[in-house]
């Protein structure tokens, strides 16, 4: 019974992200045809924003155990998705006109709709045929780089942004003996993904490797 | 008898075996693989006994002190053991030293040296005797628990990876000198002398106290470090399985209290819920070990590290 439960909730859960990440590459590319990139944001920005944010359920899921997931893994991922998507795109306007906007949000859409689709046919069919396997462990190899240049590119055109308005900044002197510098945390950020990177990439490639051959020796 | 030696692979890490006499132990067997392969050191040696096929959980570790005859399958005169390289090891010591010792230094490097004109605060700087006291306090600190590492503490496991040494100093030297940083700084706030004196009131009884609670823990241990569990007793670990990091937690609060940082918060916060992580192992362990079978006492019903919550 539990079991069920657990299953029919995580199918709901994976296919309703699946058609907010869907519905992010439809306007996206629809936006591209009909106007041009600079307003590509503004058609996209409530379900990405939906979509995006519902995955903190994703680490809710990992530390109950609903799913394998490590967390090391899923914390990162997570973590700057939300704060390009917030902390940039939603606080600095001046930054979503820029084309690395659609670069982002149709690397991020493909990699959804895919893993998404992924989980999804697993929890209600048990399996997924091995061409959207293939997918799901192939497709990070190209929007990865894509995906992660295009964050990289919008944090820094936004550093200027961040620093003239002082937004999210505390100063001292104060009671609680403390301060904040948002254009330095965002500055340390793009530092992370430094190491971040290699490490979620290589990350991938072990589970592409586990994951493939597995099924071949099926 | 014969000892072979195999990876977890099942590659054989010492050709054609080991020979030792019935009556070897375990820490022979030790000097003999290292012996023969000399970059293993027995402290990076870590022997199991195979896990049967079709059976699950963790592996049995060789004791160090153990005989090798009680490991042998019954009545053979030999012995597969399951050989893993935990790499490079420094001695607890070492490792306990080296990050100790950053603190120690960073935060007088922001009490006494002309740092915050780098960080674009010209002029002279006004010091509080709050700030004073608490360098004292925090220097103190570290200081005291350099001494512990040397002189009281003893240790289970006498080694610790290389690795951990990186990964410890970046965590308390980064921790201690952004504390730093908030409780010299010129535009520092400070709270009320009566908070002030409750703050570093409550530090220093508590400090005390982790004194007392790591000599009785270095008194549960023998001199020869024959290792091995007993029931923590006496003090304040009647009532709490880990009075030590209970002790070590409120003393960090006191500091706080007297100080008023949220870098220092955001630092109790880290640091207790790695300890509270470590006390839950701590005491899941002894209610396993004790449970009152066999002739073993039965641990009693404790609290965990922090009364009246865990």
């Amino acid at each position: 019974m539990a079991a069920a439960l657990k299953r029919a909730y995580l199918a709901v859960y994976n296919w309703a992200v699946f058609s907010g990440w869907a519905q992010v590459l439809y306007y996206a590319v629809t936006t591209l045809l009909r106007s041009g990139h600079q307003d590509v944001y503004a058609a996209v920005e409530r379900p990405l924003q939906l979509a995006q944010t519902a995955a903190v359920l994703e680490i809710i899921h990992g530390l109950v155990g609903l799913v394998r997931s490590p967390i090391s893994a899923t914390l990162p991922q997570i973590g700057s998705r939300l704060f390009v998507t917030w902390g940039i795109l939603w606080s600095f306007p001046e930054t979503t006109t820029h084309i690395l906007v659609s670069s982002l949000v149709i690397s991020w859409s493909i990699t959804e709709i895919i893993r998404y689709s992924f989980f999804g046919t697993k929890e209600l069919l048990g399996s997924a045929p091995s061409w959207l396997q293939w997918l799901r462990y192939s497709s990070f190899l190209i929007m990865y780089p894509t995906g992660i240049s295009s964050e990289l590119g919008l944090i820094y055109i936004a550093l200027e942004y961040i620093k003239a308005s002082e937004k999210y900044s505390f100063r001292l002197p104060n009671a609680w003996n403390y301060s904040f510098d948002y254009f330095y945390a965002s500055i340390m950020v793009l530092l992370i993904y430094v190491p971040g990177s290699p490490h979620m990439y290589t990350y991938m490639l072990g589970q592409r490797k586990k994951a493939l051959s597995k099924s071949k020796t099926m | 008898m014969k000892v072979s030696v195999v990876s977890r692979s099942g590659r054989e890490v010492v050709k054609g075996g080991i020979q030792l006499s019935d009556d070897a132990k375990v820490a022979d067997l030790q000097e003999a693989i290292h012996a023969k392969t000399k970059k293993y050191y027995p402290a990076r040696q870590r022997l199991t006994l195979p896990v049967q096929p079709g059976k699950s959980g963790k592996p049995v570790v060789l004791n160090q002190k153990a005989s090798l005859s009680d490991y042998c399958e019954k009545g053979s005169g030999s012995l597969t053991v399951v050989f893993k390289d935990l790499g490079p090891q420094v001695y607890y010591s070492t490792l306990f030293f080296w990050e100790y010792v950053g603190p120690l230094f960073i935060y007088p490097i922001f009490y006494y040296l002309p740092v915050y004109k780098y960080f674009g605060y010209e002029g002279e700087r006004v010091i509080h005797p709050v700030q004073t006291y608490a360098m004292y306090y925090f220097c103190f600190h570290y200081f005291k628990r350099i001494m512990e590492t040397f002189f009281v503490h003893r240790f289970s496991h006498a080694t610790s990876p290389v690795s951990n040494v990186f990964r410890n100093c970046a965590y308390y030297w980064t921790f201690g000198a952004y504390i730093a940083y908030y409780c010299n700084h010129p535009l520092y706030t400070p709270v009320s002398d009566l908070q002030m004196k409750i703050g570093f009131g409550i530090g220093i009884v508590c400090q005390i106290a982790n004194f007392y609670c790591h000599i009785l823990l270095r008194n549960l241990r023998s001199p020869t470090g024959s290792g091995g569990y007993q029931i923590p007793c006496g003090f304040l670990f009647n009532i709490v399985t880990c009075a030590n990091y209970t002790t070590e937690i409120y003393q960090w609060l006191g500091f706080n209290i007297a100080t008023q940082t949220v870098a220092g918060y955001v630092f109790l916060a880290v640091a207790a819920a790695i300890m509270t992580n470590w006390a839950l192992g701590k005491h899941s362990r002894l209610r396993k070990l004790f449970d009152g079978k066999d002739g073993r006492p039965k641990y009693p019903r404790r609290w965990v590290i922090l009364p009246p919550f865990l």
